[in-house]
């Protein structure tokens, strides 16, 4: 269980699940232990959070366990989609531990969100890559047959076709030099304003001097308070959540940070509900 | 209620189910591959017929459900009350009942109609 969701699953605000697809990880697998990473390195922390003076175990979150993976991706995500509707339809957010990032589709499929904002080091509008369309490196790519539009915060690479794709009016792409100034313009606020969000953190946005275990390391990254700073703003906006591409490659530095941020997206989102 | 017993395994999209104790279409039915430690699982959503309220469930797909057995009917048209009512006469047993209808639906005298029945509850397709 995460700890402090410990709220019974029926009355449950924000429900936690697992889902450690590790299929189409491209480098370094290891995604499979992510969920279960992030629930251990997330014991050290104190239930009570000073800047909105609330305790996280009082924020009402259940956590459902993680939704077993298996090879066929499709189905997986078909399955997974069905869960985590069933946490809408309670009119509930859900926060979905990867597993690699495919399993964003999932999580996007039922919010249906109009915008779909991502912290990622990669573009991940390829249409398929080494022949799979359900390859985690097309996941911006799937997400957008469903999202109206995408913002990739801390993108810092991708190939020449997903470059071509990210001009389109659709795909923003914010670098990371540039994060802290686009989260406080105009641009972000109108954006965001009045539209249902999901927000999908790819640890790997995050520079990996920070955030080793990830399977797909790119230099040059954002700061772990970068991250939070993206998290603070999107939450108000945001229907559904997920922190993805955690392995066990590291100290628990990649799982701290993925377990900070989802209390951090729990502790701003319901600050402002109320 | 007059309802038939099925595995789980056995429901499809577009086929009926109780959830709820309400009778509901099947809208979309995906099974979970059974891990080591688990049995294989089916999530079915569905719609009340009746009522058209969303539910879903997560059974093992050996799991015992009810299945409510819903006839299918004809009938005409013999007069609209309202937006929302209308009288119709069943084409097998001359009855004349009185029906609510969905507020999409363009009824005038004399139009013949295929209805839905379980336990007098009734809705016009």
């Amino acid at each position: 269980m995460f700890p402090g969701a410990s709220a019974p699953r029926e009355d449950a605000e924000y429900v936690v699940v697992g889902a450690p697809l590790d299929v189409s990880t491209s480098f370094q697998p290891g995604t499979r232990f992510g969920p279960d990473r992030i629930r251990t390195f997330a014991e050290a922390f104190d239930d009570y959070d000073r800047r909105t003076d609330r305790h996280f175990s009082a924020l009402s979150v259940s956590d459902h366990g993680d939704v077993h993976a298996w090879n066929d991706v499709p189905a997986y995500i078909e399955y997974l989609s069905g869960v985590l509707r069933d946490v809408v339809w309670d009119d509930a957010i859900p926060l979905l531990l990867g597993g690699e990032h495919t399993v964003s589709t999932a999580g996007v499929r039922a919010t249906e969100p109009e915008l779909f904002v991502t912290i990622d080091a990669h573009l991940d509008l390829r249409s398929e890559y080494d022949g799979d369309e359900w390859s985690h490196a097309c996941i911006t790519r799937r997400v957008l047959e469903t999202a109206e539009e995408a913002i990739v915060v801390g993108a810092r690479t991708g190939s020449e076709e997903e470059w071509e794709r990210a001009a389109e009016g659709d795909v923003t792409v914010v670098a990371p030099e540039d994060a802290s100034t686009w989260l406080g313009s105009t641009d972000a606020t109108e954006r965001l304003s009045g539209r249902d969000v999901y927000l999908s953190v790819d640890i790997d946005g995050t520079d990996p001097g920070f955030a080793p275990g990830t399977g797909t390391k790119e230099p040059f990254g954002l700061t772990p308070r970068e991250m939070r700073e993206v998290v603070r703003v999107v939450a108000p906006h945001a229907v559904g959540f997920d922190v993805v591409e955690v392995n066990d490659r590291d100290d628990g530095q990649a799982a701290a940070l993925g377990g900070k941020l989802l209390r951090e997206f729990v502790h701003e989102h319901a600050n402002n509900r109320t | 209620m007059v309802t038939q017993q099925k595995q789980v395994r056995d429901l499809q999209e577009g086929g009926y189910v109780m959830m709820d104790e309400a009778a509901c279409k099947i809208t979309h039915y995906s099974t979970a591959k059974p891990g080591k430690h688990g049995s294989a699982k089916a999530r079915v959503e569905g719609k009340g017929v009746f009522d058209s309220k969303k539910r879903s469930f997560s059974q093992p797909v050996d799991a015992k459900i009810r299945v409510p057995i819903i006839e299918r009917k004809q009938g005409q048209v013999i007069s609209v009350e309202s937006d929302t009512v209308a009288q119709v006469m069943d084409l097998d047993t001359y009855e004349t009942i009185t029906i609510s209808t969905p507020s999409d639906a363009d009824l005038s005298p004399e139009d013949s109609i295929e209805y839905l029945e379980m336990e007098g509850q009734r809705k016009i397709v």
